[in-house]
């Protein structure tokens, strides 16, 4: 899904526009009973792309878009009789209530977890619901009438018909228009690291706890967009907006797909057209609908959209069978030598030994008081060197590196990054600074390419990406920024030895050592001063970590100063110029490689 | 390999890992009746990956391993824990809330009706354990690091298990503890135990063990008997440290 | 004054039970089962139609329990353990047992109607005073009926083998398969007791209310608010909880209007989702474990 948009996307998007525009216009003007499925199968279809933005992008599974939808409806109406405000008006303003309902609802997100989360946006949905029914001036449980829509005037309704349905597809238009912005422009990586790796994206400037909340209240705004339409379309009455609606709204997503592009669009028309085609009794059809809850989340967790996708496999493999092709995954690992100076020369030794890069000193930390993980420690990173960091299970090494990055913040202690005091800056505040670091465990998108997820640590770097993704495609200015950021992408991975026939590939298909290589692209393709390694060499195989012995030594050259955190310390003493050595929370020793090698406590605490 | 009847244990062609990649590769090794093996290497080596597979831990495993000659690769979990092998987990993992006691007995949960041999497990643990004796009544994650650690091998033996894992039991324990340890694991051998032992510690387990394993990224590159290595100890610890 | 705190209590316990049914289930399996409150409403209207029936009423009673009892056991295997094998998302059985309930709602609307059905008075016509307070007979059976549940509870878990067992289960299933729990079955118990309870709940609460297919939904959720009050990990507090909303639900009645108890409980719960996620009575033993748990790993003391 590379965002290039070619000319053939152009074509592809314009054909698509116009069969939107064809639709319309044949709904609008035909009869109602087609313009009453029409519509409101279309609301559904705003209702399912904004929980999928949310729920499919950002992995914050909501129970509360009906609330949000009844905060649209019910407020155009009651503003409507009540204010007496012109229709067009109630739109920014239901908009911005529901988008503040949103942003709260996004700020709890942070306090409680993934499960926690849903049942909390499960209860503001059933309180949103239990207040409408007990509310006389909200009609109670038999409900209120919607305002009118304001007719075209008389020649352009005999031309384009009634105007309510073009309304609705304004709507439509606008929430899709959002969703594929979004997901065509840099920032989709980001939000989907910020799902599936939070402490990665944090590591790449990306403040996440923003873009959980702003994202929450774009899809609320999104929603209470579509309430604003339904509320020309029907009566409304609590019932439209209890829990089971919201269920569906999230049934809808993944049975067809979610974070797809066709997926929620597909889900929302087919549970929206279910009823109308199939005439059944009300109770029969909850029954329906409650299997279909069931079955879908338990066979069909991909929905429809993965089952295409799946079937579409399924034939490629067939025929690359039947030619006797061999599928990409069982090539050969083509990982290029990377050109660097050959492994047995000595590291030139650096006479500008008091440039320090990275400074931490008196470190003090515990996780819980009284039981101390850090113990006043030190280490000093020269810059332009190869620094190790080592020590047996226990001694603190990962809580150091923790801090370093800024998960952390010491209980005392001074971190100095390139002269700069950053104990007290959160970890995405660290980049700018010029540190990157990669993390021991797979953090990658799994289902984005390489040279995707290796943008995402570009992020930082250009400016208002978040803002302007909603019109990407619109904006020359972001169309050139994203063509640039993915060439310096390329340009990195090709850097680590991974040439451009692997550019494309998922990151699910391929092998744990390019993925390990494609996080080591992403921290530096910003060309950040300090990388800090952690465990990097997990699960490599021995021509591997020579590569990425070879990588380092490059970047060595190239003047960043690389800290690396390992286990395997046959790797440490061969590559670094000075290591730093932990156990149990203490600092043992620190220095040039070779002595520290030969030191009597090194060995003694390691072979107990 | 030969492989004879008396074996506790033989692994022929383990390979598995998490997720997409296998972190161990044709893993194969015996561990006589009655005999103490022990699997060395470095962290990330995949000596633990070894004992979960053999446990039933580990949801992608292939190969063959045989208990007592018996073939337990595709058994479940809790079938593996009723008297074919019993594990001391990394970092003890003890019942929270529940004392001493409690532990033990849970340990030996397949044998609750047989009340005689239960009672002769529990006081085979009180033997060699007189400390956790005397904490019975306590709650067992109140206790110090060493004690717990032999809770754990209580509770460990208390299933009566044919083969006993051990993963990594020195960790994070004082010295003096680990002396403890060191000798409560050795009567464990001289009761004709067959135990198979994971350790970073080198001195620990060539003090236990009468053979040992090395493994590396995931293969067995070494082995060897415990009284060989010890001549040849510099050489080991050599490849430790590069 | 003591008026409220009885009847208080006596619905508390009401809702108690239905936040046990939630709690038992999300101890052993750390799922939450949705359509608890579904099988409350199943158990009054099985119950109801075999006793309107002719059936004597012990009989309809048993076989309402045994019913919602096996419901929930099927719940589980049709529900939560296949989804549980793929894990979409960690909890999308939240969706798969809303759709269980959903279906259990609209097939005894089919079956009963969407009216309510008169369910036989029970014990509820004969009150006792107590001071400047009436309890009925029916209410003194829920409050014992409560008591009994956490007795119950309490003693299986701490006294026997099985329920310690229950109990390593419920803090690190993997270690206590690795002693030789059989996890599933252990879950099929969770279910089923949690069934049980829910459909012992709309037994008691039957006398009091009418019987029809939606009350799922309003006693599911007091019963789902009690439980998020008094804490999910345990089911004790689970109770505690109930009694609390019960309690507080009737007094703002008398006190704030007589619809303050409509939307009282919502209040509440938000207050308490915002201060104290965990429950107002688990808080202080969640952190004391995990202050616990933290001292076992982080290492070396003589």
């Amino acid at each position: 899904m590379i965002a290039a948009l070619p000319e053939r996307r152009w074509i592809g998007t314009l054909i698509l526009i116009a069969l939107f525009l064809a639709g319309t216009w044949y709904t609008a003007t035909g009869g109602f009973g087609l313009q009453s499925i029409v519509t409101v199968t279309a609301i559904f279809v705003v209702l399912a792309v904004s929980l999928d933005l949310v729920a499919g992008m950002v992995g914050l599974y909501s129970l509360g878009h009906a609330g949000l939808f009844a905060i649209g409806a019910y407020g155009t109406t009651l503003l409507a009789r009540n204010a007496d405000l012109d229709v067009f008006l109630l739109l920014p303003l239901v908009v911005v209530a529901a988008g503040l309902v949103g942003a709260v609802l996004g700020a709890l997100s942070l306090r409680v977890s993934g499960l926690y989360f849903a049942i909390t946006t499960f209860i503001f949905t059933i309180i949103v619901y239990v207040t409408l029914s007990n509310s006389s001036w909200t009609g109670g449980l038999q409900g209120l009438s919607g305002p009118l829509f304001p007719a075209f005037p008389d020649p352009i309704e005999d031309v384009l018909g009634r105007s309510v349905v073009w309304a609705v597809a304004a709507v439509v238009f606008i929430a899709i228009g959002i969703s594929w912005s979004i997901r065509s422009s840099p920032f989709y990586p980001v939000l989907l690291a910020v799902r599936d790796a939070e402490p990665y994206a944090r590591a790449h400037g990306v403040h996440t706890s923003l873009v959980k909340v702003g994202m929450f209240a774009l899809s609320a705004g999104m929603a209470g967009m579509a309430g604003w339409a339904f509320s020309f379309l029907v009566y409304q009455s609590p019932g439209q907006f209890g829990w089971v609606q919201s269920v569906m709204i999230l049934v809808m997503v993944i049975v067809g797909g979610i974070n797809t592009r066709f997926g929620p669009i597909l889900g929302a028309v087919l549970v929206g057209v279910f009823p109308f085609v199939v005439k059944i009794d009300p109770f029969v059809q909850d029954v329906v609908f409650g299997l279909v809850f069931v079955l879908v989340i338990v066979f069909f967790p991909r929905g429809l959209v993965g089952l295409g996708h799946l079937v579409m496999r399924r034939m490629r493999e067939r025929r690359r069978a039947a030619s006797g092709e061999r599928p990409p995954e069982l090539a050969e690992a083509e990982i290029e030598a990377v050109e660097v100076a050959a492994l047995d020369t000595e590291p030139p030794m650096r006479a500008d030994s008091d440039d320090i890069a990275l400074a931490a000193r008196g470190i003090s930390f515990s996780y819980v008081p009284g039981v101390p993980v850090l113990r006043d420690v030190d280490m000093v990173v020269r810059r332009g060197t190869i620094h190790g960091l080592i020590g047996p299970n226990g001694s603190g090494k990962s809580t150091l590196v923790n801090l370093i990055a800024g998960e952390l913040r010491p209980h005392r202690g001074s971190i100095e990054l390139n002269g700069v005091r950053v104990e007290r800056l959160g970890a995405p505040a660290r980049p700018a600074h010029g540190l990157r670091r990669t993390f021991q465990s797979a953090v990658m998108v799994r289902e984005l390419s390489l040279v995707e997820n290796t943008t995402v640590g570009l992020y930082s770097t250009v400016r208002r990406i978040a803002a302007r993704s909603v019109i990407w495609p619109l904006l020359p200015g972001a169309r050139r920024d994203g063509r640039r950021m993915r060439a310096a992408a390329a340009d990195a991975l090709s850097s680590v030895g991974l040439e451009s026939s692997w550019h494309t590939s998922a990151v699910r298909d391929v092998p744990h050592g390019v993925e390990q290589l494609t996080q080591l692209a992403a921290a530096i393709v910003s060309e950040p001063t300090v990388l800090v390694l952690d465990e990097p060499l997990a699960g490599l195989s021995g021509a591997e970590m020579t590569h990425v012995a070879q990588i380092l030594r490059r970047l060595r050259e190239e003047g960043v100063t690389v800290i690396v955190i390992e286990h395997q310390t046959r790797f440490i003493f061969d590559n670094c110029d000075e290591v730093t050595v932990l156990a149990a929370g203490e600092l043992v020793t620190s220095g040039a490689a070779p002595g520290v090698r030969e030191n009597a406590r090194v060995r003694e605490v390691y072979l107990g | 390999m030969m492989e004879t009847r008396n074996d506790a244990l033989v692994v022929t062609g383990l390979s598995g890992g998490y997720d997409r990649f296998d972190v161990i590769h044709d893993i194969a090794f015996r561990v006589g009746a009655g005999e103490a093996v022990a699997l060395l290497g470095p962290n990330g080596a995949g000596k633990t990956t070894v004992l979960r597979a053999i446990m039933g831990l580990l949801k992608h495993r292939r190969g063959s391993i045989r208990i007592n000659s018996a073939e337990v690769a595709e058994l479940p979990v809790r079938r593996i824990s009723r008297g074919l092998a019993g594990l001391v987990p990394e970092g003890r993992r003890l019942f929270a809330g529940q004392s001493v006691e409690d532990n033990l007995r849970l340990g030996g949960i397949h044998l609750r009706r047989d009340r005689e041999r239960t009672e002769t497990l529990l006081q085979s643990v009180f033997d060699l354990f007189p400390a956790v004796e005397r904490h019975r009544a306590r709650e067992a994650t109140a206790l110090s690091g060493g004690e717990q650690q032999m809770v754990a091998i209580g509770r460990m033996m208390m299933s009566d298990p044919a083969l006993m894992l051990l993963d990594e039991p020195s960790l994070g324990l004082a010295p003096l503890a680990i002396q403890d340890l060191t000798v409560a694991l050795q009567r464990l051998r001289d009761r004709d135990h067959s135990i198979l032992l994971v350790e970073q510690r080198v001195d620990m387990a060539l003090e236990v063990c009468d053979r040992v394993y090395v493994l590396s990224e995931g293969r067995i590159v070494d082995e060897g008997r415990a009284a060989d290595i010890g001549a040849e100890g510099r050489a080991l610890i050599d490849a430790y440290l590069g | 004054m003591l008026q409220v705190l009885i009847s208080g209590l006596a619905v508390g316990t009401i809702y108690g039970l239905v936040a046990m049914a939630f709690a038992v289930v999300f101890y052993v399996t750390k799922v939450i089962n949705f359509a608890t409150g579904q099988l409350l409403m199943a158990s009054i209207l099985i119950a109801a139609g075999l006793i309107n029936g002719g059936t004597p009423d012990w009989l309809g009673i048993a076989v309402a329990l045994a019913s919602v009892t096996v419901l929930g056991v099927l719940t589980y295997l049709v529900a939560v353990r296949p989804v549980l094998r793929f894990d979409r998302f960690s909890f999308s059985w939240l969706v798969s047992t809303l759709g269980v309930a959903l279906v259990i709602q609209a097939v005894f609307a089919i079956v009963y109607g969407p009216a309510s059905v008169p369910f036989p008075r029970g014990w509820h016509g004969i009150p006792v005073r107590l001071g400047f307070a009436t309890i009925t007979v029916q209410e003194i059976a829920i409050l014992a009926t409560g008591v009994l549940a956490i007795a119950v509870w309490e003693l299986v878990r701490r006294r026997t083998l099985l329920g310690k067992l229950g109990m390593a289960i419920s803090t690190d299933p993997e270690m206590a398969s690795a002693v030789g729990a059989n996890t599933t079955a252990y879950a099929i118990g969770a279910f089923a007791v949690g069934g049980f309870l829910a459909g012992l709940a709309g037994i008691l609460v039957g006398p009091i209310t009418y019987g029809n297919p939606y009350l799922g939904d309003t006693y599911g959720i007091y019963g789902f608010i009690a439980l998020m009050i008094g804490g999910i990990q345990r089911p004790t507090a689970a109770m505690g909880g109930g009694l609390v909303l019960g309690v507080l639900s009737l007094a703002a009645n008398a006190y704030i209007g007589s619809q303050a108890s409509d939307w009282f409980p919502f209040v509440l719960v938000l207050l308490v989702l915002l201060l104290t996620p965990n429950g107002v009575f688990a808080s202080g033993d969640a952190l004391r474990s995990t202050l616990r748990r933290r001292s076992a790993f982080a290492g070396a003391e003589a």
